[in-house]
């Protein structure tokens, strides 16, 4: 008994895709095969893919920073947060620095309110955060190599 | 009907159930606002101006989305939702900078038009201000991203009306956009040009790319009419100024294209305008065209034909007659060879795609034409496409399989030796070797009769002849057939199961049936399929010849054939000829006249004389081109009438300018036997006449006067002398016209033949065995040529080929090739090519594809420049007389051509 | 994993902490997979539906719907075949309610699952776990792999003769998706746009479909009570919402976490016996029901956190997420962040939701800039009631609560921030 063929779960297709590319992003190349897998026209593919916030048709960094800015990560502080992260990384929200190490992108709340404020990196949670702990995690970061 | 009760804004109404409130508002005149909605496409419920309330519901509700309920109480309009519908109405307005001064579409804006309805004088929230790029790549259509109010309309009619789905929603939120493709130009995708998207967009944000600055719509003139290319017969509105048409937009009610389009039918209408139009008659003298006075020219035609006429007998001339002329010209046309020429020896390009079918369907069931209406498809539990590319020969009837594949359940079965596009709609394609159809039907029926899936009651009752029938089918088992066609047998089962199985099965087909040596023998065996199944006569069901040109249905039944009358009334049967000759008071030949190729044959061999030939272009469209000009050169006296100097024009000795069809009143007979009205549009161009009045000038000249006020009056002589049209005239066609037969004035038309009896009585099996094609690939020319047509070209291109558009997009002949072969023969992408027969040769650009089979090429023959039909072969059809076109052995081989 | 605050009662969290979630031996130990067993062997499936008719047991999702009714609807839909669908995709900001059952004793959820499905009449389950609960996706993975071999789902469950599968998708970043329809869409690997309604998910749902979609609380309700019985279930809880509710607290409090309380609860209870009081300096408002629910102030610090009661002073309990906020806190910069969320995630379907959303914030913005006007807040609130009764989906109609909320409490300090000051110092004027 089987739900359905897994393999036309455009969405699951989608995450397994930009899983397996290096830099956090699906390719057209993908998109093509996706599309033809999936029984989908090019544009219905593209029009998922850039619907769903997780994914990305351009490269991004290694580690994805996700931090939240909703009610109660906003009220926690999050705000700094930024600011500390953009200092650091010498790059805006929705940027990817130079060495293409890192993106740092705005979320929507992650569900992680009670360690508010939080983020994720790549599969990763970050909570109860603060100036310091955000340079060190970025030095541990840093230090790892590919 | 099954009706509820309800009142919009107390106005009590008789609603349909399971309609939406919208729906009813709109069918009873009361119009509430709406922008996503359209009729014809699936419902988004997305824009919120057509919210209304509903007498104890809470709220307000969006009509469009919202179903009738008995008793229920709408009010469509107060100041709550007028105040409601104007700050939407200005959300939307704030989303760009919609600046309705310089935009094409001012003044026919669905935007622009509510803005004022509501009074908004003003804008309360901050306007958008940043611009985006206009798109246009396209050859037709421009896409104004800034002024888009994505309300889906255009995603949605490109992927249910032309089922592409090029379009569709991108990003999210406030950020979604529309894009095509993988975001990309249009021309980079899989677009084919039909304009669906523009038609269904209510503001500016889609145009037609050669309308723009061309006019305002204020400045239009706007008539309906017939298109003039396939045999959809779309109905068109024409949109005018300075008596010049600018676009053209497919009519909603259009009784089978319900608005929708083709690239050719939307944007391929400027060759009415173009500077090659003939716009005097020309004489040639010594060898070169000189402009001519009317009187000149038709006094000498007079003169010649008289001549020939007098020295070598009427069978010393011929005339072709034109399906892309209306049923009025055929009529007149054949009334002139018959009556005052004197003989039966008049035929038309119907010989070219349709013979077979004529003769065929007219041996098992009576008629020979498409037994159900267009529109019936959707009828239909299973529909076999056979030898149709329907999605470029017919692309509003191939859009509505895709359709009906993809949303209405309906299975598709797609027999074809080539991957038309079809088949990705298709539960099973058949891919089978090219001539081998009697072969593969006969498996079919083999399966059904042998697992017991046929109609015996209705064999029993209905039909005759079906024990001889059986015992031919009998031999037929999946495995001898699949050794002949090379379809498996598994599928060959699977086929014959999903077919013999359904309730309702309908059958298509269109020249990869017909043009064959054995084509009158495969269209009975069609015909032997459907009886076998019970499905005719019934809703749905049938065997359904799709036309090829937008009149040879009509040219067919005005009897521009050598054999009938109109009405299929034939020239031996004494009584008919008697009953014409009354009419027509004059003495009619008792013998059957000579078909296209026969009459060039005839010519070559220096048996006809003089032809007079009315829109046709043998030059480029009959097979062995080369055989054809010998046969015109060999006559004594050719008149050609067209609206161009066409290649067989070149060849004429009197060229007469007639019109186009939007200068002509008129009618046409699409392939679903519905005849329609054609209205003149713009004066004619230059000095050309209408073509029915060249006609009757060239007769009365001839001493047999032909008098008629207009079209109409030749339609009511039709309808006097023709049972079919008995019920047609002109005051009845306007906006669904008549579907035949239409015997009384009284009478509706007839969607579907063959109800509880055969036009014949009952219908007739004909046991079929399966011969080879007359010419097969062997050492020499080793590969198996089919030939065709493509979506933007129509024909021989005389007209399309003329359409600016459709010849940008689609410029030049190709010759399709399997990858396989290619590599054998070292040859690339675009590479020339010289492709020889037995009986000429071409030099065409090769395209790698694998929608052909290793062996196998495939041809288009619009484009004189590689002319298919050079390499054709003329064998025939003993019956119909039609030419395999769809067969013929060639070679290639690498050639040293430069493109100039 | 989440923090849970001491508890009142623990029916849904029961296990949560207490056994290991890898464990399906542990979970049986605990009377895991009974109710499932009961179900099968000795009741009918109108009986499993009268029972959670009976039990009063409302949607924890948001919408509250009664649940024994939206079984019922879906079991008497004609077409086949039917689905069940649990709703873990947990957006709503502030709300993390689910996160610990998931993670913390997922097959409480799947059991809820298949007795929904057997209830119905369906053999298919889908859950939709939000992308970012990766630790909830696995240990759901690692449950579900147990209780088939377990035989409690698969074929033939129990020799019983019924069959159920459950199948996990992820979400891939669109709090929209949890809208019921929106989810569905994205099931089918569309753009998650709501539907628009009816028809219902009970009639016409995934796949067009009959389908029950429920939320991870409700469903961790029902094997409880199959197991104790309806009246149990009612002796928590009020008499409108029987029952108890996890409620996310987080914000300006001394302890943030989850507690399980009796429906009913009131604000004060929870902020003072539960979260520990305030962290420092004092209350200015909460917010309950996450982003889309109202602002409470002072006054209403005694209100019933329940359905019924917060419904008649045109209020809502939605997820049950409590964002409590002291009075470091700017109404103008909160609502801002508010409406950059409703921005973000809408879907852009609808117009209202598109457009008004995008309007909202962009007024609001200015104002928090100094640069308003003093019809700007009129217009907010016109646009947000036009929102609230023209959008497509209730992401649309929701702004219309914190706007109109946070303007009946706090008007003046937006007038403030016209005038070119913020009482706070929070926005940068
Ligand atoms: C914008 C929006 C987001 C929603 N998100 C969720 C969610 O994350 N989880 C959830 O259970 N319900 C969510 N809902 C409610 C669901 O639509 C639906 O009511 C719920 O899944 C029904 O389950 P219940 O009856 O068990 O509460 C959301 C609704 C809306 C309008
Ligand atoms: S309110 Fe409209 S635009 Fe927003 S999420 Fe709902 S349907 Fe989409
Ligand atoms: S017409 Fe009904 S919502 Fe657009």
């Amino acid at each position: 008994m089987k739900l359905r063929d897994k393999e036309k779960d455009v969405i699951a297709l989608l995450s397994e895709a930009q899983r397996e590319s290096k830099h956090n992003y699906i390719t057209e190349e993908k998109l093509k095969l996706i599309a033809q897998e999936a029984g989908l026209s090019y544009s219905e593919v593209y029009g998922v893919a850039t619907f769903y916030s997780l994914f990305s048709l351009k490269p991004r960094g290694e580690y994805i920073i996700r931090v939240c800015d909703s009610g109660p990560c906003h009220l926690m502080g999050s705000r700094s947060i930024f600011e500390v992260l953009e200092e650091e990384l010498k790059i805006k929200v929705g940027e990817t620095t130079p060495d293409g190490k890192f993106t740092l992108e705005e979320t929507s709340c992650l569900g992680i309110c009670d360690e508010a404020p939080a983020m994720m990196i790549n599969e990763k949670v970050y909570g109860n955060l603060t100036p310091q702990e955000i340079k060190k995690i970025l030095k541990r970061l840093r230090e790892k190599k590919w | 009907m099954n009706t509820v009760n309800i009142t919009i804004d107390e106005k009590p109404i008789k609603a349909e159930k399971g309609s939406t409130i919208m729906e009813a508002a709109l069918a009873n005149g009361i119009k509430i606002p709406h922008l996503c909605y359209q009729k014809g496409l699936s419902i988004a419920g997305a824009c919120r101006v057509c919210l209304v309330k509903i007498k104890g519901r809470p709220g307000m509700t969006a009509s469009c989305t919202t179903e009738v309920a008995e008793g229920m109480e709408v009010t469509s309009t107060d100041e709550e939702l007028n105040e409601m519908r104007r700050l939407i109405v200005e959300l939307i307005l704030s989303e760009h900078e919609h600046n309705c001064l310089v935009c094409e579409n001012n003044g026919q804006c669905d935007l622009q038009d509510l803005a004022y309805e509501l009074g908004i004088d003003k804008i309360r929230f901050p306007v958008n201000k940043s611009v985006e790029p206009i798109e246009d790549s396209s050859e037709v259509i421009l896409r104004d991203p800034n002024r888009c109010i994505l309300c889906g309309r255009c995603v949605r009619a490109c992927a249910e009306l032309t089922v592409q789905k090029v379009l569709d929603f991108a990003a999210r939120g406030s950020k979604t956009y529309i894009i095509a493709g993988l975001d990309q130009p249009l021309v980079q995708t899989d677009c084919v040009s039909c304009g669906a998207c523009v038609q269904a967009c209510p503001t500016g944000a889609l145009t037609e790319k050669l309308a723009r600055f061309q006019g305002r719509s204020w400045e239009f003139r706007k008539v309906q009419t017939t298109c003039p290319y396939c045999g959809v017969g779309c109905q068109l509105k024409l949109n005018i100024k300075d008596d010049k048409i600018v676009k053209v937009y497919g009519v909603e009610d259009g009784p089978d294209n319900k608005g929708h389009l083709c690239v050719k039918g939307r944007f391929g209408f400027d060759y009415v305008h173009h500077e090659d139009r003939l716009i005097s008659p020309l004489i040639k003298r010594n060898g070169k065209f000189e402009k001519a006075s009317w009187d000149e020219a038709l006094n000498l035609i007079v003169t010649k034909f008289k001549e020939l006429k007098n020295k070598y007998g009427s069978d010393a001339l011929a005339g072709l007659s034109s399906a892309k002329c209306t049923n009025e010209e055929n009529y007149l046309f054949q009334k002139l060879i018959r009556a005052c020429f004197g003989t039966n020896n008049v035929d038309h390009c119907a010989r070219l795609c349709h013979a077979s079918t004529v003769a065929g369907l007219a041996r098992a069931f009576g008629s020979g034409a498409m037994t159900n209406s267009i529109r019936e498809f959707e009828k239909a539990d299973v529909i076999l496409i056979t030898g149709s590319n329907t999605t470029e020969t017919h692309p509003v009837i191939g859009d509505y399989l895709k359709h009906l594949a993809t949303y209405n359940g309906t299975e598709l079965i797609v027999v074809d030796p080539r991957a038309i596009e079809l088949i990705e709609y298709a539960k099973i394609w058949l891919r089978q070797k090219s001539g081998t159809d009697v072969a593969w039907i006969n498996g079919l029926m083999n399966v059904i009769i042998s697992e017991g899936l046929y109609d015996k009651e209705f064999v029993e009752n209905r039909t005759e002849n079906f024990d001889k029938f059986k015992k031919v089918v009998s031999k037929y088992t999946p495995e001898k057939v699949e050794e002949i066609t090379g379809i498996s047998k598994e599928k060959l089962v699977a086929a014959a199961r999903m077919y013999g199985k359904a309730d309702k099965g309908s059958i298509i087909f269109a020249m990869g049936i017909t043009q064959h040596t054995t084509g009158t023998d495969n269209v009975l065996s069609l015909a032997n399929l459907a009886m076998l199944c019970g499905n005719v006569g019934r809703e749905g069901t049938g065997v359904n010849p799709l036309r090829g040109q937008n009149n040879v249905q009509g040219a067919c039944d005005m009897g521009a054939l050598p054999n009938v009358y109109p009405g299929y009334q034939s020239v031996s049967d004494e009584q008919a000829k008697e009953k014409f000759e009354k009419a027509w008071g004059a003495k009619l030949s008792p013998k059957v006249g000579l078909t296209v190729v026969e009459i060039m044959d005839a010519a070559s061999k220096g048996k006809i004389k003089g032809l007079y030939i009315m829109g046709e272009n043998p030059m480029l469209s009959d097979p062995n081109l080369n055989h054809v000009r010998e046969g015109l050169r060999n006559l004594d006296f050719l008149v050609v009438q067209d609206i161009f100097l066409t290649q067989t024009a070149e060849l004429a000795d009197v060229v007469l300018p007639g019109v186009s069809f939007a200068e002509k009143d008129g009618t046409f007979t699409n392939t679903g036997r519905r005849i329609q009205l054609l209205h003149k549009a713009i004066p004619n161009i230059g000095d050309s006449r209408d073509d029915w009045k060249i006609i009757t000038e060239i007769s009365e000249r001839m001493g047999y006067p032909m008098v008629y006020r207009s079209p109409a009056e030749v339609m009511d002589e039709i309808a006097s002398l023709t049972p079919i049209y008995g019920g047609v005239h002109f005051d009845r066609l306007e906006g669904q016209g008549l579907q035949w037969p239409c015997p009384s004035r009284e009478h509706p038309g007839t969607p579907y033949l063959h109800k509880d009896k055969f036009t014949r009585g009952k219908g007739l099996f004909t046991p079929v065995d399966y011969i080879p094609p007359a010419e097969l690939p062997d050492e020499e020319y080793p590969f198996l040529l089919s030939t065709g047509r493509i979506l933007y070209h129509f024909h021989t291109g005389s007209l399309s080929r003329r359409s600016k558009p459709l010849d940008s997009i689609a410029p030049e002949g190709f010759l399709e090739i399997n990858p396989q072969d290619a590599e054998k023969l070292k040859v690339k992408d675009n590479d020339w090519l010289r492709v020889s027969s037995r009986r000429g040769k071409v030099e065409v650009k090769a395209k790698i594809t694998d929608r052909v089979d290793k062996g196998v090429v495939f041809m288009t023959f619009h484009f004189a420049e590689s002319a298919a039909n050079l390499l054709t072969n003329d064998a025939l059809d003993p019956v119909a007389k039609i030419p395999e076109y769809k067969v013929s052995a060639v070679k290639i081989e690498a050639s040293d051509y430069i493109d100039s | 994993m989440v923090k849970e605050l001491k508890s009142p009662v623990r029916i849904v969290l029961e296990n949560c902490g207490k056994i290991n979630p890898e464990s399906i031996e542990e979970y049986i130990a605990q009377g895991g997979y009974k109710a499932v067993n009961r179900v099968l062997q000795e009741m009918k499936p109108e009986e499993v539906i009268n029972e959670i008719k009976a039990s009063g047991l409302q949607g924890r999702g948001g919408a509250a719907f009664p649940t024994g009714l939206k079984w019922e609807f879906t079991s008497r839909a004609k077409d086949t075949p039917r689905y069940i669908i649990c709703n873990a995709d947990e957006g709503e900001p502030g709300t993390f309610k689910d996160r610990p059952i998931l993670e913390g004793d997922p097959h409480k959820i799947i059991e809820g699952m298949i007795i929904a499905g057997y209830a119905v009449g369906a053999h298919y389950g889908y859950i939709y776990i939000r992308g970012e609960y990766i630790l909830s996706i696995n240990r759901f993975q690692k449950a579900l792999e147990q209780a088939e071999e377990h035989r409690f789902l698969g074929e033939d469950i129990l020799e019983s003769g019924f069959n159920f599968q459950i199948e996990i998708h992820q979400g891939a970043g669109s709090y929209v998706c949890g809208e019921e329809t929106a989810l569905m869409d994205s099931i089918e690997g569309k753009r998650g746009n709501p539907r628009f309604k009816p028809p219902f998910p009970p009639s016409s749902g995934l796949w067009k479909k009959p389908t029950v979609i429920n939320n991870v609380e409700t469903l961790a309700n029902i094997a409880p009570i199959i197991l104790k019985g309806a009246d149990w279930f009612r002796g928590f809880g009020t008499k409108e919402c029987p029952g108890t509710k996890v409620y996310a607290v987080s914000g300006h409090v001394k302890e943030v976490g989850v507690v399980e309380a009796p429906m009913g609860i009131t604000l004060r209870k929870i902020i003072n016996e539960y979260a520990g009081g305030m962290r420092q300096g004092k209350f200015k408002m909460a917010q309950v029901g996450g982003t889309a629910g109202a602002i409470l102030g002072e006054d209403m610090l005694d209100v019933s956190l329940d359905y019924a009661s917060l419904k008649r002073k045109g209020l809502v309990l939605g997820s049950g997420a409590i964002l409590v906020m002291d009075e470091t806190t700017c109404c103008v910069d909160m609502l801002k962040c508010f409406l950059n969320f409703f921005k973000r995630e809408c879907c852009g379907k609808c117009v209202p939701g598109r457009i008004g959303t995008e309007k909202l914030l962009e007024i609001t913005t200015s104002i928090s800039q100094g640069k308003g006007k003093e019809d700007d807040i009129d217009l907010i609130l016109q646009t947000a009631k036009v929102m609230q009764k023209a959008s497509l989906c209730a992401l649309g109609q929701s702004p219309i609560l914190p706007i109109s909320t946070i303007l009946k409490y706090f008007k003046e300090e937006f007038i403030e921030h016209i005038k070119g000051r913020c009482p706070t110092g929070v926005c940068k004027i």
